[in-house]
């Protein structure tokens, strides 16, 4: 080793002051290096670590007086080699990742100053594996070397250093102390960005308290079970070529080894064959109390020959012999064989079977080892059940099967995808932050830049949507050409049953020959009981077809029997669960039209429910409305026929053509509001403003005026099915839902309150989705506006004449002007004000609102659509 | 100090006499005048535990010598009693036991902290700079606890009066911090001047008794090893060298 350079002798806390403030300096400009000079340097430290690994492992042990020189070759060779060739490729300096889809960026930058604790275990392998760590990362690294192995880990230090200099590296970049006290190792870490700890659970525990991030280690006790599915001599080789590795000195080392009875004896022999010592009773007792003293290890045999301790402990063996064995029971700490040995000295257990050995296993990674590493030996094809069950006892982070656990635990020799490192976290169990081995991803900043990016939305609709007048049988003509019916289930409302709606279909299923039943008990309002019923009876006829026939009440109350009857198991709370985005929501809505197709025939112009993938179903025990909303309660076809439509009372044809119009005015409000809603919101708004009051005056006679309702009600359900709605619905529901008016009517004594709501340029909060970025809902209406032929100058102009609009069409459908008009006292009111509100602002609907209202806001728009203030 | 004045006792650099109802310690000339009021003011400040010790009843000047009084106890130290009646040493114990504990649960915030105290004994011993590192990691890594530490709790630091109450004497060494410190000093004193089955009766007793795993007492006994070795005993060196030389690696 050629070191000629003289470096400043840091042996105080001045001195290390002053060294703190050079590595600081130094890693100030190495932090501005690319990724082409770092891996440069990376390299040629490497390679210089490389070369002096017989020297440093002579030295080592030499100043140790521990381990075995030619097995320190092998740790220092292991740490140059290996974390070059796991890391020569990693990207750790600026941009890391770029998705531009996604917009992210992933950049990495260094942490600063690693303080680096270095144990006398492991004096200059681990020093060339923490400053190679340090220098791929652009980090400064600051040693705090053992005062038994100072000499040894400032070599390896110097020779990584100067290497690193002379391929560019700044001068400065990696410092120690020349003379180790607990007083600077302590301050190196307080100054320090980030602790990489390594040492007993003292200096773990020290590195931990000193208020910076630390990645510490701790002790291992690790203990092998010999499986009976075992190749016994693959086992007992391993763990003799594990355990006299540098003298047992790696903490992953095998601590002790429990054997299935079955096999113990012919383990036994294999160990004595291979040339282990198995302690006699007396001298079991003698290697006792000369290991551990007091419960602490003994120093004097950390590291050292199996025949040096059997001498220390008064016990004659072979010079040759590898492992001290001592056959032992306990697995208490109180057995000194039980506890972590850091020599060839190895307790050896007999198990009844693999459950008793793994808990054997689990009490002795308890007593010491936590955290750390367990190993197995088993038939791991046969037994792989053997090896989950161990792997779900044991509380290490490192669980090896087949495997010499010293070169299994640090990785990459036995395993290829166990990353290569001397620093095996240990997780919580070892009071670690990280539970794996650790590497460069943990010595850098990773900052993420994320751009704006806006969601990808959708246009959903029934499969097939069949529209004309007298359309009806023609599209039912497909059940039998195309669909294959054979059993139709027709559920719909008492009234258009008595009536005869129902007879027109039912007509032609007996002229196709296929078998139906009609469900015609649907109330307003449909409850949870009239549902039940219905899907008992559908349960009992089992149809593949149901065709929903009548206006929202009839279409949901089918769609939820529809539910009912493919998955009898859902649960409607469950299914009800409010959802902040369709696609994030928790729960998973059952797969529908496994046993039936759903068909939706409207018989009035308003709901939509034919084409949406909404349903609200009324539990009447506890009065509690379940509104469910995903795209599996889509129908699967709508035929809109508006002779189905023709002898709609003037009451339903007003309420529910208004229904139409709030539908339409929210979903073009809505923040999730697309170019493909749109088109279909204002057409139908034209269509309804157009056609309503005919339609409310001469329904019975006039066709064209009901076809237009009947497609504009269809059209808005699209794009309320798509955009969905807003915080006029919200408040609409519960108003209903309190005092029972028509859901269109509710609707309609709200909608310009609403308008005006959103229409503000500076509202109290804006709705949060990403394509919403300003608040432009006065833009929206305008447009709404100029679509309906308004006129006005400024868009507040125009949204004025919206709403002179659509109350001048209220008022020729006959609608009244305020809730106090509907004869709702006003007491009541008052009182169940304040509940209505918390359960409007909640309801579903709210969250596509473009202005997000506060509570105080919507008791004001109550108030105000109660009393018919402006 | 009256002529009658008894001397009781004598023991490195003080004599103890008892003058009626009072005793009195007087130290040597040069003894330091720092420890003789601190000893002082440790036995004041646990009197307000309201634990049961002699009541401090004054520092004096007695012929150029430093002298502290307090009450005298009438009675036997544990110690005696011991070795009066061996077939009672079960019982002795248990009640040593019990009396360490109920010192623990008290609190005196002000007394030294058992740490500090560790942290500058380790620092004055003649260990090798690795084992001092060693040592001082060790003891880093200890938890921060405030329990009332007698420091030398021994058997015969315990007087039984007639009555069968009992009083903790000597609080020169008390300080605040981890109960399994003062339990591994107990079991180093013991080790050293008892029986050593007595010491591990001891240490299995108070583990059991204060909830305590033997583990934590034990994590200690390097430690107060180490400080013990200030006491230049030739005679202790060679079990205090060993108890020391133990390695605490990952």
């Amino acid at each position: 080793m050629e070191q000629n350079k003289e470096y400043q002798i840091v042996d105080g806390v001045e001195k290390l002051e002053e060294a703190i403030a050079r590595v600081r300096a130094a890693q100030k400009i190495f932090a501005t290096y690319t990724q082409e000079q770092v891996d440069k340097i990376f390299f040629a430290a490497s390679v210089a670590a490389n070369k002096e690994r017989i020297p440093l492992a002579k030295m080592a042990v030499e100043e140790t007086g521990m381990g075995v020189v030619e097995d320190k070759v092998i740790k220092n060779h292991y740490a140059a080699e290996y974390i070059y060739n796991a890391y020569k490729d990693t990207k750790t300096c600026g941009i890391i990742e770029e998705d531009n889809s996604y917009g992210t960026v992933r950049i990495a930058e260094p942490i600063g100053m690693i303080s680096a604790v270095i144990p006398t275990t492991n004096p200059t392998s681990t020093a060339i594996f923490k400053t190679l760590l340090a220098l791929k990362t652009r980090n400064g690294i600051l040693i705090s070397p053992h005062p038994r192995a100072k000499n040894s880990t400032i070599a390896a230090a110097k020779v990584v250093l100067e290497a690193a200099v002379k391929a560019g590296a700044p001068e400065g970049i990696i410092s120690w102390i020349d003379v180790p006290s607990l007083e600077m190792t302590n301050l190196a870490m307080k100054e320090a960005d980030i602790i990489l700890a390594t040492g007993g659970p003292g200096m773990v525990k020290a590195a931990y308290s000193s208020g910076k991030p630390a990645l510490g280690v701790g002790a291992g006790n690790t203990p092998a079970i010999i499986d009976k599915s075992a190749d016994i001599l693959l086992a007992v080789s391993s763990i003799i070529h594990s355990k006299t590795f540098d003298n047992g000195m790696i903490c992953a080392s095998e601590q002790s080894v429990i054997v299935d009875d079955s096999i113990y004896t012919k383990v036994r022999k294999e160990f004595l064959d291979r040339g282990c010592y198995i302690l006699k009773k007396d001298e079991i007792d003698k290697v006792r109390k000369t290991i551990i003293i007091n419960g602490a290890l003994n120093a004097k045999i950390v590291g050292q020959s199996a025949y040096k301790i059997a001498e220390l402990s008064g016990v004659k063996v072979p010079e040759t012999t590898k492992i001290l064995i001592g056959e032992v029971e306990s697995v208490d700490l109180s057995e000194e064989f039980a506890h972590e040995k850091l020599s060839p000295v190895l307790a050896m257990y007999k198990a009844k079977d693999f459950f008793d050995a793994v808990e054997k296993a689990e009490k002795l990674v308890e007593d010491g080892g936590l955290g750390h590493t367990s190993s197995l030996y088993i038939d791991e094809i046969a037994e792989d059940d053997k090896i989950k069950f161990f792997a779900s006892k044991m509380k290490t982070c490192r669980i090896l099967v087949n495997t010499p656990s010293s070169q299994g635990g640090i990785g990459d020799i036995y395993n290829f995808k166990l990353a290569p490192s001397l620093t095996l976290g240990c997780g919580s169990w070892g009071g670690n932050s990280v539970s794996e081995n650790v590497g460069v991803k943990h010595l850098i900043n990773i900052k993420t830049v994320a751009k704006r990016r806006e969601n990808m939305l959708w246009f959903r609709a029934p499969q097939k949507v069949y529209i004309k007048k007298g359309c009806l049988p023609v599209a039912l003509d497909e059940l039998r050409t195309v669909l294959g019916k054979k059993r139709v289930f027709v559920v719909t409302d008492q009234f258009l049953y008595t009536h005869g709606y129902t007879k027109c279909i039912t007509d032609k299923l007996d002229e196709m020959g296929i078998l139906h039943q009609t469900f015609f008990d649907v109330a307003p309002d449909p409850t949870l009981a009239c549902a039940k019923e219905g899907a008992a009876q559908m349960c009992a006829f089992k149809p593949d077809c149901i065709i929903a026939v009548g206006g929202g009440s009839a279409m949901d109350a089918a769609k939820i029997m529809w539910v009912m009857y493919e998955h009898p198991e859902a649960d409607f709370l469950d299914m009800a669960m409010r959802f902040m985005d369709i696609r994030k929501r928790v729960y998973t809505f059952p797969k529908m039209g496994e046993k039936a197709y759903f068909i939706a025939v409207p018989t009035s112009a308003g709901t939509g429910s034919e084409v949406t993938p909404f349903a609200v179903i009324t539990d009447e025990s506890t009065g509690v409305k379940y509104p469910l909303a995903d795209y599996e309660l889509m129908p699967n076809m709508a035929i809109v026929d508006c002779d189905m439509m023709m002898d709609a009372p003037k009451g339903l044809t007003s309420a529910s053509g208004i229904d139409a119009v709030t539908h339409a005015l929210e979903a073009y409000a809505s923040i999730l509001a697309t170019d493909y809603t749109d088109g279909l919101a204002l057409r139908s708004l034209k269509m309804v403003f157009e056609n309503l009051p005919q339609a409310y005056e001469n329904g019975q006679t006039d066709y064209k005026a009901r076809e237009k309702m009947a497609n504009a009600a269809t059209m808005a359900g699209m794009a309320f099915a798509n955009a969905f709605l807003g915080v006029c619905h919200s408040m609409a529901h519960k108003l209903g839902a309190f005092f029972h008016l028509p859901h269109g009517v509710a609707n309609a004594l709200l909608i310009d309150q609403v308008i005006k709501f959103n229409c503000v340029e500076v509202p109290t909060k804006m709705g949060t989705f990403s394509q919403y970025d300003h608040p432009h809902a006065m833009a929206r209406y305008a447009e709404v506006a100029d679509y309906l032929g308004l006129k006005g100058k400024t868009d507040e102009d125009k949204v004025n004449a919206l709403i002179v609009a659509v109350n001048e069409l209220k008022e020729k459908v006959g609608i009244k002007k305020t809730i106090k008009d509907y004869g709702i006292d006003e007491k009541e009111f008052l009182e169940k004000l304040d509940q209505m509100v918390e359960q409007a602002f909640d309801d579903q609907c709210t969250g596509a609102n473009p202005r997000y209202p506060l509570m105080s806001e919507i008791k004001e728009m109550y108030l105000n659509a109660y009393y018919g203030r402006n | 100090m009256d002529k009658k004045a008894k001397l009781i006792a004598t023991r490195t650099s003080k004599n103890i006499y008892k003058d009626g109802d009072k005793v009195i310690k007087v130290f040597d000339e040069n003894y330091s005048k720092a420890d003789v009021l601190n000893e002082a003011l440790n036995q004041a400040r646990v009197e307000q535990t309201g634990l049961p010790l002699p009541k401090l009843l004054g520092v004096e000047m007695i012929d150029g010598k430093w002298a502290i009084v307090t009450e005298y106890i009438e009675g036997e130290t544990l110690k005696d009693l011991m070795k009066k009646n061996p077939e009672k040493t079960d019982e002795y114990l248990n009640l040593f036991v019990d009396l360490q504990i109920k010192i623990h649960k008290a609190s005196s915030p002000l007394l030294t902290k058992l740490k500090d105290k560790m942290k500058r004994k380790i620092a004055a011993t003649s260990f090798d700079a690795t084992t001092r590192y060693e040592l001082q990691t060790r003891l880093e890594g200890m938890r921060d606890h405030t329990k009332v530490c007698h420091g030398d709790f021994r058997p015969s630091n315990v007087i039984i009066k007639p009555n069968g109450e009992a009083y903790i004497i000597d609080w020169a060494h008390a300080t605040q911090g981890n109960a399994s410190a003062d339990a591994a000093r107990t079991f180093l004193v013991l080790s050293l001047h008892e029986e050593p089955a007595l010491a591990d009766k001891y240490l299995d007793l108070f583990s059991k008794k204060a909830d305590i795993p033997k583990q934590l007492v034990q994590r200690w006994l390097p430690i107060v090893a180490a400080t013990q070795t200030l006491k230049n005993r030739e005679e202790e060196k060679e079990l205090l060298t060993k108890w020391v030389d133990v390695a605490d690696y990952e």
